[in-house]
Formats: C-alpha cells, sequence, structure tokens
C-alpha cells in the first residue's frame, strides 16, 4: 500500500471540516442578522476575517494534499 | 485541451494525459521554453517566462488603467472626479475607509492606504488576466489559420503557450507579495514604536518566566505564518479554481475514452460544461474576494504591530 493511498480521504475530511466551519459561521451570522437587521453591516464586517482564515487553512491544506499527490 | 485532441501521436492512457495537461496549465512556463531567452547572470537565469509576461502586463493594466487617471484627476482645479476617476474613487474610498482605517487606526490610514491598494489592484488584475483565455485562443488561431503544428519548439507561439497565464497562481509571486508585507509589518511596528519597542511587543509584558519560553518561540512561529498563509492562500486559491474547471472539463475526454465512443463524451459534456461555466461564475467572485482577502489580512497584520493590545 503506498503512503499516497489515503490521501483523497484526507481531502475529503479537509472538505467536510472547512464545511463545518463556514456553515457554522453562515449559520451565527444570520441568525444575529436576523435578531439585529440593523447590525448587519457590523456583524458581516466581525465574521469575515476569522472566515476567510478559516478558508486559509482549509485551501493550505487542500494544496499541501494536491501537491503530495501529485509531486510523490 | 489541445493535448487530448493531439492524442493520435502521443503516448500514455487518458488520465496521464489530462493530468499532464492540467499540470501544464497551471504552472509557469518550462525553463527549457522561456518566451525570451536571456543569459544567466549570477546563476539566476533572467529568462522571461509566461509568468513574468503576465505579471508585466498586469503592471502595464494597472499604470494606464489606475495611475494614469487618477495623477491626471488630481492635476485638476475642480474637486469632482469624472469618468476613470469616479469609479476607482469608490473602490478606493472602499478599500481605504472599511479596510484600512478599522485595522490600522486614523493615526497610520494615509501611511498604509497606498500600499494596500496597490495589492487590491494589483492582485485583482493579475487574478482577472488569469480567467481570459488570451494565450489558448492565440494558440488555436496559430494552429488552425497559420497551421503551427504542436511540436514546433522554434516557433514563438509555441513557446509562449507553454504554461498558464494565472500570474498569482504561482506560488513565488505571491510570495514576493507576502515578504513586503513582511518587511511592511516590521516597518510599520517600528514607525509607531521604535525598533526595539516593535520586537519587545511581540509578546505580552509582565508574564512569569516559564511563559516567555513558550511564548516566545511561537511568536517567533507566529511572524513567518502570517506571510506564509498569505502566500498560499492567493495562489492556492487561483490554482485550486482553474484545476477545478479544467477537471470537470475533462470528464469529457475520460468517459469518451473508458466507454469507446464518443457519444459517452457528449453526454457527459452536457453536464460538466454547464458546471464548468458556473465555476467560471464562481471563479470571478473569488478574483475579487481574494483581492479583497489579500489587502484585508495585509491590512490587520500591519494593525497588529501598530496597535499592540497587550
Amino acid at each position: 500500500m503506498e503512503a499516497t493511498t489515503f490521501l483523497p480521504i484526507g481531502m475529503g475530511l479537509i472538505v467536510i471540516g472547512a464545511g463545518l466551519g463556514i456553515s457554522r459561521f453562515a449559520a451565527a451570522a444570520a441568525e444575529s442578522i436576523a435578531r439585529q437587521p440593523e447590525a448587519a453591516s457590523e456583524i458581516t464586517a466581525a465574521v469575515n476575517l476569522p472566515l476567510f482564515l478559516l478558508e486559509g487553512v482549509a485551501i493550505i491544506g487542500e494544496a499541501l494534499t494536491f501537491a503530495m499527490l501529485f509531486f510523490s | 485541451m489541445t493535448t487530448v485532441a493531439g492524442s493520435e501521436n502521443t503516448s500514455g492512457s487518458v488520465m496521464d494525459q489530462v493530468g499532464d495537461y492540467i499540470i501544464h496549465h497551471i504552472s509557469n512556463s518550462d525553463i527549457h521554453h522561456p518566451i525570451i531567452h536571456f543569459p544567466t547572470i549570477f546563476g539566476i537565469d533572467f529568462s522571461i517566462t509566461k509568468h513574468v509576461l503576465m505579471l508585466w502586463i498586469t503592471a502595464a493594466i494597472v499604470a494606464t488603467g489606475v495611475i494614469l487617471p487618477i495623477r491626471a484627476y488630481l492635476k485638476k482645479k475642480e474637486s469632482v472626479p469624472t469618468g476613470m476617476a469616479n469609479a476607482l474613487e469608490a473602490v478606493v474610498s472602499f478599500i481605504k475607509d472599511s479596510v484600512v482605517k478599522p485595522n490600522v487606526g486614523p493615526k497610520w490610514v494615509d501611511t498604509w492606504a497606498p500600499l494596500i491598494l496597490s495589492y487590491f489592484f494589483f492582485i485583482l488584475v493579475a487574478n482577472a488576466l488569469g480567467l481570459i483565455p488570451i494565450f489558448d485562443t492565440i494558440g488555436v488561431v496559430a494552429r488552425f489559420v497559420f497551421g503551427v503544428g504542436p511540436h514546433n519548439d522554434h516557433a514563438f507561439v509555441n513557446n509562449l503557450l507553454h504554461g498558464g497565464s494565472t500570474a498569482t497562481g504561482n506560488f513565488v509571486v505571491t510570495a514576493a507579495l507576502a515578504s513586503i508585507t513582511f518587511i511592511a509589518i516590521i516597518i510599520a511596528g517600528t514607525r509607531a514604536h521604535g525598533f526595539i519597542a516593535h520586537w519587545k511587543n511581540l509578546v505580552p509584558h509582565g508574564l512569569a518566566l516559564p511563559v516567555y519560553l513558550i511564548l516566545i518561540p511561537i511568536e517567533i512561529i507566529g511572524l513567518f505564518v502570517k506571510p506564509f498563509a498569505l502566500t498560499m492562500r492567493l495562489a492556492a486559491n487561483m490554482t485550486g479554481g482553474h484545476i477545478a474547471i479544467l477537471a470537470i472539463l475533462s470528464f469529457i475526454a475520460i468517459f469518451a475514452e473508458v466507454f469507446h465512443t464518443t457519444a459517452a463524451g457528449l453526454g457527459i459534456a452536457a453536464f460538466s460544461v454547464p458546471i464548468a461555466s458556473a465555476l467560471t461564475g464562481l471563479e470571478i467572485i473569488v478574483t475579487l474576494v481574494q483581492a479583497y482577502v489579500f489587502s484585508l489580512l495585509s491590512a490587520v497584520f500591519i494593525g497588529m504591530a501598530i496597535n499592540v493590545h497587550h
């Protein structure tokens, strides 16, 4: 069994993790905007930065997985 | 899909050809096939590759589309911007007021807004140029109108076709941009607090000694992780979108090969082409978002060096 056999499973795990994280962000943002519609712009601004950091971690994981898959 | 279309004279299964084509599309041009050959100076090959050319085109577009209208506007007497300067004013004021000012603070906003705006416009134009299939169109015209063979290495057009055209999809380009941020963080901290105080500010004051033994290495790692994350995020986003579009399009070739009939390929094409079109639309949003994210995170990191919270 090669070392790269489980890489697709790892990619799937990254997608699951990022999807769960981003969906929790979206749900929390939608709930708080529904509760306080006048604070919508502030909530969006507060959600943006951690959202991009989360996305960055996921995309770095995906890129490294791809790199290992292609260049191993 | 030039490689797949010319599959009669190449060896290997269709999967290998598709993989090769995708790698070829997202990477820079081969160092043995640069667009213009330059001599090696101090061990560095100065040949002009595809991504260097795209960076120059990006710089030219930013210079003519952003810098010239703003300079013309500044020279005018009346203060109401018209035409291109009017369109730019909306973007500039958005970046300055809602990206730079909340993070850097009102005192330093005029110092760091030009850098962040340069990032935004440069990355936006470079990302967007990667979505336009300029060179693929040139290749199709050269192949079928002027009859340039696919393996003629002396033809200028074929050297132009090596590699993809998204300059920001190259990790070296984004690493260069992130190193500017890395230096800007140090300069921002030095200008706000002084050189020694900036490095002292990396860790909180007044903690127990064992905590510092853990904290100082973590903060030093964090110093390099910030630009590294910027590098990887931008390049991987631009590369990933192109891989996804091409992988979905190459299902056409794979299915036609596996089932030994053109009809299977056409049937899959009915699904792949709309999905690829939708992904291209998504890529337009990603183009905007990634330029915004790089600017925002650079502003956040510079602001973290200026407004120390501990």
